[in-house]
């Protein structure tokens, strides 16, 4: 039985050095851990034993067995903002925790963190939220007079769709409840196709459809704003985003250790590409390049 | 040497965190050691699941096969009792095996919160006799197989891939753990992956195989080698998870 209680953080960070509290945490914590899995030798052994908690909550399954822990490290090429022309590199902590021989679930470079709690297999559902990073003017020259926009959560819900086990349709809609307040649906299909046992190749298109709010926050240039920055007042408006398309390739060296890559182009539409920050500033074509490493471990509970 | 350290220094941490929750077991220890009469029964050999994963064709369902003819029940049932004979004394039961093996989980986990344990229900009316100290059920798991797929019970998997397929047998399966006059759960495990470096790692017993060991013909009962497999499966992973429960000794 595939009990999903399954944690996953892949936390791409904003801006050059910079990382969030919540990925920082999860990479320091991490870190005795690693050590601990780097002295021991790659099997499928249990790395440890923990004894089994005081409680369980009724209903639901115990922990008791054994566990599958990935760690690593990666990083991200991606524009310093949306609607930068700069880029920069970013570190990314890898973790996930998951019943042991329970097989990760495909995931695409932009899926934002999610459980699902409708489960048929080829089609899954539940929760999802996403953390955008703060966006500081001081970092970044082309930002000058337009303030700081605070670290948004995006809370809502997903829906995926296998028709067959090599594509997948994905939908996003998440509302913003800090930093921001508006609404944003991320709409992505990926054909996954297993190149061999240990190959994986996946990619397409992706939309995103955001709401005045959430549009006019990073895109929106008030009076005070245009006075400070010297460009033009802008009334930023929801709809279109962004179009794109996304590639993906991952490959397992063996059962500890998994290598990835992946690239995401968007191009931005509508009130965002045609905002003074983009037009006179940036750029709407916005590239994402990333990579990185894990390794999984075994460790069990009693 | 310094990661000998690092090592030593969080072994330490974990063992005082262990024993600090030592008194965590009691409560499941205690309730093994009263447990003198066990009951077992068994609902995991009544089909065989064919599936085809990776990269498949548009209409693709996966076949179900009769195998109840293997009495791969009746041995689980046996090798069990021999395993649990060490510690308990092991009572033959009678049982409605449909009945357990019917029961799935629901696609909507918060429903599986909510209804509670359903083997505990059957437990209470579809065993006899009753009043033994506990009964020891043994059903049909459930494991992702790749994006978009799950399999449970006893099955095949025909993975293929762009350069290469391979098959993959698999017996997954969980052990619950009733206690027999109040039917509260003891324990419950699912039986965990072999050693199986190659193919896809599923969340329980499972290897690869050649293409011998499709039942072909949609007739796996007369493909004595699946049979072979398949309980050797059983064997090698039944004594390991019942030792895990604290039920036998291990290995």
């Amino acid at each position: 039985m595939s009990h999903a209680v399954e944690a996953a953080l892949r936390s791409p960070v904003s801006g050059v050095h910079r990382v969030s509290f919540v990925a920082l945490t999860a990479a320091l914590g991490a870190v005795p851990v690693l050590v601990l899995a780097l002295c021991h030798s790659a099997s499928a052994e249990p790395l440890f034993t923990l004894p089994a908690p005081p409680f369980e909550l009724p209903g639901l399954p115990p922990p008791s067995g054994s566990w599958t822990v990935t760690i690593g490290m990666g990083g991200e090429y991606r524009p310093d903002f949306e609607g930068s022309k700069h880029s920069g590199l970013s570190p990314v902590p890898i973790f996930s925790i998951r019943r042991a021989g329970s097989i990760e679930q495909f995931r695409g470079a932009r899926d934002s963190s999610s459980i699902a709690l409708i489960d048929f297999g080829y089609l899954r559902a539940g929760p999802a939220g996403k953390f955008v990073p703060e966006r500081k003017s001081s970092d970044h020259s082309e930002l000058n007079g337009l303030g700081d926009v605070k670290a948004a959560i995006e809370l809502g819900g997903f829906v995926e769709y296998y028709p067959v086990d090599w594509f997948r349709a994905r939908a996003e809609l998440r509302q913003g409840v800090t930093g921001h307040h508006g609404t944003v649906a991320d709409f992505s299909a990926d054909v996954i196709v297993p190149v061999m046992p240990r190959l994986t190749i996946s990619g397409g298109p992706r939309f995103t459809w955001k709401s005045t709010d959430a549009t006019a926050t990073y895109f929106g240039i008030d009076a005070a704003q245009a006075q400070a920055s010297g460009l033009p007042i802008y009334e930023a408006k929801g709809g279109a985003h962004s179009v794109g398309v996304g590639g993906k390739v991952a490959y397992r060296i063996n059962p500890q250790w998994q290598v990835y890559s992946y690239v995401e182009y968007q191009k931005l539409l509508g009130d965002a590409a045609d905002s003074p920050l983009v037009t006179l500033r940036g750029s709407p074509n916005q590239t994402t390049i990333g990579f990185g490493a894990s390794y999984s471990f075994d460790f069990r509970i009693q | 040497m310094r990661c000998v350290g690092h090592c030593a220094g969080l072994v330490a941490v974990a063992l005082a965190v262990s024993l600090g929750a030592c008194g965590t077991f009691a409560a499941r220890d205690t309730r093994l050691q009263a447990v003198k009469t066990v009951g077992i029964i068994s609902a995991v050999g009544d089909e065989m699941n064919v599936t085809s994963a990776g990269l498949t064709g548009l209409n693709n369902t996966n076949r179900s096969l009769p195998i109840g003819s293997w009495g791969l029940d009746e041995l689980i049932v046996q090798q069990a009792g021999t395993a649990l004979n060490a510690r308990f004394n092991v009572q033959p039961v009678s049982y409605r095996r449909a009945a357990f093996a019917a029961i799935t989980d629901s696609p909507i986990r918060p429903m599986n919160v909510v209804r509670g344990d359903p083997f505990k229900r059957l437990v209470q009316t579809e065993v006899s006799p009753q009043g033994l100290d506990a009964y020891v059920v043994i059903t049909k798991a459930r494991s992702s197989a790749g994006s978009g797929r799950y399999v449970e019970g006893i099955g095949l998997i025909e993975y293929r891939t762009l350069l290469a397929s391979h098959n993959q047998l698999h017996a997954l399966y969980e052990i619950r753990v009733f206690e027999g006059k109040t039917f509260k759960l003891i324990e419950k495990r699912a039986a965990q992956p072999l050693d199986n470096p190659e193919g896809l790692r599923l969340a329980g017993p499972s290897r690869t195989v050649d293409e011998t060991f499709a039942p072909g013909n949609d007739i796996p009962a007369q493909n004595e080698r699946l049979r072979a497999a398949i309980v050797d499966l059983l064997a090698r992973s039944l004594a390991t998870t019942l030792g895990d429960m604290h039920l036998a000794d291990a290995h």
